[in-house]
C-alpha cells in the first residue's frame, strides 16, 4: 500500500508540475514580450513559472487585482455547487446504478438512459429553468449564490426556502452530470464483483448470500466508483461551468468565461490550474481510496 | 464433418449491441441525407426574418412554429444542423487523428517520448474539454472553434489510444513478431490497420458524439458560430428569453441537436451513461 501511495503521490506531483507549466504557458500570453517569437515566449513562460514559485500569480487585466484575490473570491462557490451536485448525484447515481445492475431493469432502462445522456448539459439546465417556472410557478429571475448558511443560522423560514430553490435547480443539473457517472461506475463494478470465482468460494463455505455481499461486495463496488472519482469530478467541473452561466451562479467558471472573452488570461491560467489540481488530487485520492477499500486499481 | 461445413466462414452473431450501433448508423446517415438536402428541404433560406409573423405556435402552415424574428423554426433547423453536423464532423476527424491515431503512434515511439506525450496528454484530460476548447478560441479565433473542439478533445482520444497501443505492445502477437525479427515499423503497421479495421467506425462516433456536445456548448455560450451561420446550440441561446412563453423555439433545436448526439452514442456503442 505505501508503494502504491508513494507512485501514486510521484504521479500526483508529475501532474500538478505539468499543470503548473501549462498555466505559466497561458499566463505569459499575458506579457507583450511574448509575442516577439519563441525565445521570447519561451523567456515569458519561465518569467512567469518563477513568479508562481513565489505564490504571484500576476493580476487581472481588467480589475487590477491580484488574480489570486479574484479566484479566491469566486471559487468558494463553484465548490459548493459541486459539493451539492454531489450530493445529488451519489443520492441519484447510488440508486440507479444499483437498480440498473438488476439484468432485466437495465435492459428495459438503457433506451430511456441512453436518450437523457444524449442531453446536453445546458439543455437539461434549461428544461429543468422552464419545469420550475411553468410547473412549480417558480421566479425565473430569482438567480445567484444563495447564502445558505446564514439562511440556515437564522433560522428563517423563507430565507432558507428562498436559499435551497435558489441552490436547487444549479445543484440538480450539475448532479444529474455526475449522476450518469456514478451509477455508470457503480454499475460496471458490480458486473465485475457478481461474476468474481470468490463468490462461489465463499457460498461454499457456508456463508449466505446477503453476507457474502455485505462483506465483499460492497467494498469492491464503493472501491470501482473511488477509482473514477476523477472522471466524476470532471464531470462535475464541465457540468459547473454551464450550470453557472444559465443560472447566474458567480463561480469561477463564469470567471473563465468572462477572462477568455477580455483576454484576462493571468485569471484565466490560474483558474484553469484550480480546476486541474482539484480534478488530479481528486483522481489520487479517489485510487488510494480504491486501493485501501479493495485492493481496485485506479485507470491509468 | 463435411468440407463445405468446414470451409464455412462463420457468420458473426447478432446481438443486441449489434442491432443497437447498426440503428445508430442508420440515423446518422439519415442526419446527413437531411443535411445534405437541407437547402432543398428548408422552405427558407438560413437567417431570414419576416418569413411569417412572430411566435406563431406550431400550426399546419409552419409545423414547427416561428422565433421571435418571425424565422420559420423547421427551415432554421434544418440550417443549423447542417451547421452543426459539419462542424462536428471536421472535428472529428481533428480528434480521430490528433487523438486516436497520434496516441496509437506515440505509444510506439523510442526514447519514452510517447510517455512523455501521454503525460501531457493526462495533464489536458484533467482540464474539462468544454473549457479548454474555449481556451483554445479565446486563443484564436471564433472561425476555428471545430479545430479547438477536436483538439480539446483529443487528449482523452490519445490517452486511450497509447493505453491501447501499450496492451498491444506487450501481447503475445507482439512478443512473437519482435522474437522472429519483424520490424517495429511492420509491427506498428499491422496493429494499427487492425486497429482501425475493428474499431475506427466506433472511434469515429465516439469522437462526433463529443465534439457535438462541446461544439454546441460553446455556442450555446457565445463562443462558437456566429449569425447568419447558426448552429443548434447558438439557436437554443438566441431562444432564452422567449422560450418560457414559446417552449418549440428551444425545444425544436434541442431536440434535433440530441437526436444527432443520441445516433453518435448508439453508433459508438457507448454505455448507457457513458460519457463521450
Amino acid at each position: 500500500m505505501w508503494n502504491f501511495g508513494l507512485r501514486r503521490a510521484g504521479r500526483l506531483a508529475l501532474g500538478l508540475l505539468g499543470a503548473i507549466l501549462m498555466a505559466a504557458v497561458v499566463a505569459a500570453q499575458a506579457a507583450p514580450a511574448a509575442k516577439g517569437g519563441l525565445l521570447h515566449f519561451i523567456g515569458t513562460v519561465l518569467s512567469r513559472l518563477a513568479q508562481f514559485a513565489r505564490l504571484d500569480f500576476g493580476s487581472s487585466a481588467i480589475s487590477a487585482a491580484p488574480a489570486a484575490q479574484e479566484l479566491a473570491q469566486r471559487l468558494p462557490a463553484t465548490l459548493e455547487l459541486v459539493a451539492a451536485g454531489s450530493l445529488v448525484a451519489a443520492l441519484i447515481g447510488i440508486p440507479l446504478g444499483v437498480i440498473l445492475s438488476i439484468g432485466r431493469v437495465s435492459r428495459a432502462a438503457a433506451p430511456l438512459i441512453q436518450i437523457v445522456a444524449a442531453a446536453p448539459v445546458f439543455c437539461a439546465a434549461l428544461a429543468l429553468l422552464w419545469l420550475s417556472v411553468q410547473v412549480l410557478h417558480w421566479d425565473a429571475q430569482l438567480q445567484g449564490a444563495p447564502d445558505l448558511w446564514s439562511a440556515l443560522a437564522s433560522g428563517n423560514g423563507g430565507s432558507i426556502r428562498e436559499a435551497f430553490r435558489m441552490l436547487a435547480l444549479p445543484a440538480l443539473t450539475v448532479g444529474a452530470a455526475g449522476a450518469a457517472g456514478v451509477q455508470l461506475a457503480l454499475r460496471r463494478a458490480v458486473n465485475e464483483a457478481r461474476d468474481a470465482p470468490y463468490r462461489r468460494g465463499l457460498k461454499m463455505m457456508g456463508l449466505s448470500q446477503f453476507e457474502v455481499d455485505r462483506l465483499y461486495l460492497v467494498p469492491q463496488v464503493f472501491a470501482g466508483v473511488l477509482a473514477n472519482l476523477g472522471e466524476i469530478a470532471l464531470s462535475l467541473f464541465s457540468a459547473a461551468a454551464v450550470a453557472e452561466w444559465v443560472f447566474g451562479w458567480p463561480g469561477a467558471a463564469v470567471l473563465f468565461l468572462k477572462s477568455v472573452a477580455l483576454h484576462d488570461w493571468s485569471v484565466v491560467a490560474l483558474v484553469l490550474l484550480s480546476f486541474a489540481a482539484i480534478t488530479l488530487i481528486a483522481e489520487f485520492l479517489g485510487s488510494l481510496g480504491a486501493r485501501a477499500l479493495a485492493g481496485i486499481e485506479a485507470n491509468p | 464433418m463435411s468440407v463445405v461445413s468446414a470451409n464455412e466462414i462463420p457468420r458473426p452473431a447478432i446481438t443486441i449491441g449489434g442491432v443497437i450501433r447498426a440503428v445508430g448508423f442508420i440515423g446518422l446517415g439519415a442526419i446527413g441525407v437531411t443535411v445534405g438536402l437541407s437547402d432543398v428541404l428548408a422552405r427558407a433560406p438560413a437567417d431570414v426574418v419576416d418569413f411569417g409573423s412572430p411566435l406563431i405556435t406550431p400550426s399546419p402552415h409552419f409545423p414547427l412554429g416561428t422565433d421571435i424574428l418571425g424565422r420559420d423554426m423547421l427551415s432554421e433547423t434544418l440550417h443549423a444542423l447542417a451547421v452543426t453536423v459539419t462542424n462536428a464532423g471536421l472535428a472529428a476527424i481533428v480528434v480521430v487523428v490528433a487523438g486516436g491515431l497520434a496516441g496509437f503512434i506515440a505509444a510506439r515511439l523510442p526514447y519514452r517520448i510517447g510517455f512523455l506525450l501521454r503525460g501531457i496528454a493526462g495533464i489536458l484530460c484533467a482540464i474539462p474539454a468544454l473549457l479548454l476548447a474555449i481556451l483554445l478560441i479565446g486563443l484564436v479565433n471564433r472561425g476555428l472553434a471545430p479545430l479547438a473542439a477536436g483538439l480539446a478533445a483529443a487528449p482523452l482520444g490519445f490517452a486511450r489510444a497509447f493505453d491501447r497501443a501499450r496492451g498491444l505492445g506487450q501481447s503475445r502477437h507482439a512478443e512473437f513478431a519482435r522474437a522472429t525479427g519483424i520490424s517495429p515499423g511492420a509491427l506498428l503497421r499491422r496493429d494499427l490497420t487492425y486497429e482501425f479495421r475493428d474499431s475506427f467506425l466506433s472511434i469515429a462516433a465516439r469522437a462526433l458524439a463529443a465534439v457535438t456536445i462541446v461544439l454546441s456548448t460553446v455556442s450555446f455560450l457565445g463562443y462558437g458560430a456566429t449569425p447568419p451561420h447558426r448552429d443548434l446550440g447558438l439557436m437554443i441561446a438566441a431562444a432564452r428569453d422567449v422560450y418560457f412563453d414559446a417552449w418549440w423555439t428551444a425545444a425544436v433545436p434541442a431536440a434535433a441537436l440530441a437526436l444527432f448526439i443520441l445516433c453518435a452514442r448508439l453508433a459508438a456503442g457507448l454505455e448507457e451513461g457513458e460519457r463521450a
